[in-house]
């Protein structure tokens, strides 16, 4: 080691400088390497290091950034408004709530708050994308332990959310629904009814969901004590959202620190002691229930109220008048002009919401010009990355697709 | 004229040929491992709220898409890496095709043979013959997880070696079960001990039971996909393998999953009852239709397998082995203990 210490003051003739990282690792004995990723059928868009001592895994590295975009960099260099598509990117499928903190924040840098219904129909979205990325987390369980049952049936009935989704707003996936200052467009007609009518339906598939998957012996063999985060090794790593709620901490933002109008909404939060595999699961299955209870009262919510106003007055004031008739007679509208030249004043703020995998927590930094000095975003997935490598040494090589799993860890939310 | 036809037949009908490449052998093997693979999708997808296949052949459900994955199989190349070893990365996928088919040139399909061609003296012991041919497959597997130089083929066979010392045991006690009631390693003893409905399965349920999970774990059936689980070991022992040969040593579990269960549908149900060819008959009453019967009978057997996709996942490794060493060895032995027990009562 000696000759290869690391100096700083760079090159010196005749002496091979060795740069950490690039080091070939020693590994033990018998000890075994392989790469899983990230072009592997189980790994997803990262890579994961594993050493093995014949079937026990000793060493877990996860490897991050293959699909890093340079969002936060790109963030700058774009008006405000387009900032929104560009985050969505990070969980297209759960697309309101990993905006929805950044629209919140450029409020604050506003100062305006959206109106009453508007707040209401970014709860529904929420929910919906939640509720979506659930079943889709779910349905890639499923297929990492061979249920091919499980794959299928959260995917196909993800399709009922991502429709309802998409008669909202136009779009299956990244809807850019939520913007400063409210929303886009309201509700479609007939679109409760049809929301109660899937809320009733998807409470029947969770109980098929419990009777082939949750309750099946082969699948509770995988799961029990699987990959098990004790409380305290979880709150010390940080990790948040339903990982964290299986192991016995009461956190969600919607509850600690309620945004838009959760706190006018009734709802539980489940949380779950075991700490393994199997309640992290679960955490998920009540979790959609509880998202379907919130819908309900969405629902009655919006039928009771005035169908206007999903937009500020301030903004809707400046409207053109081809606007206002067509909200009028077809209650949708278009993206407003003043958006292209939004200016928002010099300032800091931070906001953070409840995404679907945990907490999600956004600084916006405006210099007050038409793009933002800096955005600054820590996803869900990115804290929860850290417990591969904690949580899957000890366990057998076939337990690494059930930790993963279970954890619902999304490799482009991550790397941003 | 007429001679010509009965040289043809004699020749056609000569039961090493017969049975080893034409039925229960090659030919038959192939079409219902097809039809299995189709009644695998369908069954899956009508469970999974899906279609399954449809586009390639509409009217008869989809059942070609099987025949059209193998063309386009047939077409893609085969690549032979830079790093495997090379003779035993070719020669062995086609040895295991080979080997799964063996048990099938010893297996009796009905008492009577046609054109007054006899057994050699062996064929007493075709119950011991194709057992030990079943065993001989798997080395197969292992050696072309070897040769493939990869270290996700590597681990693939290791767990496929797992696997092979769990399961045969447990194989192997369970039909030898059935031989000793009959006090013979005869198949058509075994058989013409049974009848319609006094199965050796409904006889020794635990010896049943042993068989039909021994098979599971042999050919990857869930809920023990295990040597060749994607999600931590790509394809296991044939993750380097492309093209056709990959076709084929897919298609040896599913072969060496017939085999299985055609021993299973002689040894536990009663192989070709409820027919009952007399010595005399003629080549299609006695020899064809008796082969059909058993053959529908390991296709039941199969397609119930397959079923079991579209319920469970699959366990870990250890937790099979446990299954494996702990319950169903003993399960098998229990069964063993039934066998004898009835072979010492004389109660077939």
């Amino acid at each position: 080691m000696a000759s290869g210490e690391l100096k700083l003051s760079g090159w010196e003739v005749g002496e091979v400088r060795r740069l950490p990282g690039m080091d070939v690792k020693k590994i033990g004995r018998d000890l075994y390497e392989i790469f899983i990723g990230p072009q592997h059928p189980g790994s997803g868009h990262m890579r994961i290091i594993v050493r093995l001592d014949g079937d026990v895994m000793v060493e877990v590295d996860p490897d991050l950034g293959y699909v890093h975009r340079t969002m936060e960099k790109l963030a700058e260099g774009r008006s405000y408004i387009k900032v929104i598509p560009l985050m969505e990117r990070m969980a297209i499928l759960d697309a309101c709530n990993i905006t929805l903190p950044y629209v919140e924040a450029v409020e604050k840098l506003l100062d305006l708050e959206p109106p009453e219904r508007a707040k209401y129909l970014r709860v529904l979205l929420c929910e919906i994308n939640r509720i979506a990325s659930h079943l889709y987390g779910m349905g890639i369980f499923g297929v990492f332990l061979g249920h091919s049952t499980m794959y299928m049936w959260p995917f196909g009935d993800r399709e009922v959310f991502v429709e309802l989704a998409e008669r909202l707003t136009g779009a299956r996936l990244t809807h850019t629904y939520a913007v400063p200052g409210g929303v886009r467009r309201d509700v479609p007609d007939g679109f409760t009814d049809d929301l109660r009518k899937a809320i009733r339906y998807m409470r029947k598939r969770l109980e098929d969901y419990r009777k082939i998957f949750l309750d099946n012996p082969v699948i509770r063999a995988r799961l029990e004590d699987v990959g098990v985060i004790p409380r305290n090794l979880a709150i010390e790593l940080g990790i948040v959202g339903p990982n964290l709620r299986a192991s016995g901490v009461e956190y969600d933002v919607r509850l600690i620190e309620p945004y838009e109008v959760y706190d006018e909404l009734d709802f539980e939060i489940p949380v779950f002691e075991e700490g393994d595999a199997l309640a992290r699961t679960w955490v998920r299955v009540e979790e959609i229930r509880q998202s379907l209870r919130i819908l309900e009262q969405v629902a009655d919510k919006l039928d009771k109220m005035p169908r206007e106003g999903v937009m500020h007055d301030k903004f809707w004031a400046k409207a053109p008048k081809l606007y206002k008739d067509v909200y009028a007679r077809e209650g949708r509208v278009k993206l407003m002009p003043l958006f292209a030249t939004l200016r928002v004043p010099k300032g800091k703020a931070f906001a953070r919401a409840e995404a679907g995998r945990g907490e999600i927590v956004y600084y916006v930094e405006s210099e007050g010009g038409m793009t933002p000095y800096r955005v600054r975003v820590v996803s869900p997935s990115f804290r929860n990355a850290i417990v591969f490598k904690y949580i899957a040494p000890g366990h057998r090589l076939m337990d690494l697709p059930a930790i993963y799993g279970s954890i619902d860890y999304f490799p482009p939310e991550a790397d941003r | 004229m007429s001679g010509v036809i009965t040289w043809l037949g004699e020749w056609f009908f000569w039961p090493p040929f017969f049975q080893l490449v034409i039925a229960p052998g090659l030919v038959a093997a192939l079409v219902i491992v097809i039809f299995i693979l189709w009644f695998e999708r369908k069954a899956a997808a009508r469970v999974q709220m899906r279609v399954g296949p449809y586009n390639v052949s509409p009217r008869l459900g989809g059942a070609l898409q099987l025949i059209a994955d193998l063309v386009r199989y047939s077409f893609q190349e085969f690549i032979v890496p830079f790093t495997v070893d090379r003779a035993a990365f070719i020669t062995a996928p086609l040895l295991l095709l080979l080997a799964s088919m063996l048990p099938m040139a010893v297996i009796p399909v009905s008492p009577v043979l046609p054109y007054s061609y006899t057994w050699p003296n062996i064929m007493k012991y075709n119950l011991l013959l194709a057992l030990a041919l079943t065993t001989l497959s798997p080395i197969f597997t292992v050696a072309a997880g070897w040769a493939s130089n990869n270290k996700f083929s590597l681990i693939g066979a290791a767990r496929e070696s797992f696997m092979v010392t769990a399961y045969e045991l447990i194989f192997v006690l369970a039909l030898l079960s059935t031989a000793a009631p009959v006090h013979s390693y005869d198949f058509v003893k075994i058989v013409e001990a049974q009848s319609t409905w006094k199965l050796m399965a409904l006889l020794n349920p635990p010896a049943f039971l042993a068989a039909f999970i021994a098979t599971l774990l042999s050919t990857s059936g869930f809920p023990f996909e295990i040597p060749e689980s994607e999600h931590e070991v790509v394809a296991g022992p044939f993750t380097e393998y492309s093209g056709l040969v990959y076709g084929v040593e897919m298609g040896a579990a599913y072969i060496k999953r017939y085999a299985m269960s055609v021993l299973m549908a002689l040894a536990f149900f009663s192989g070709w009852k409820p027919l009952d060819p007399q010595p005399g008959a003629g080549v299609w009453s006695g020899y064809v239709a008796p082969l059909v019967v058993v053959l529908i009978k390991a296709t039941i057997i199969m397609a119930v397998i397959s079923f079991l996709r579209a319920v469970y996942g699959r366990y870990r490794l250890d937790q099979a082995l446990h299954l494996a060493w702990k319950i169903l060895l003993p399960l098998a032995l229990l069964g063993y203990a039934i066998g004898l027990v009835y072979g010492y009562l004389g109660v077939l």
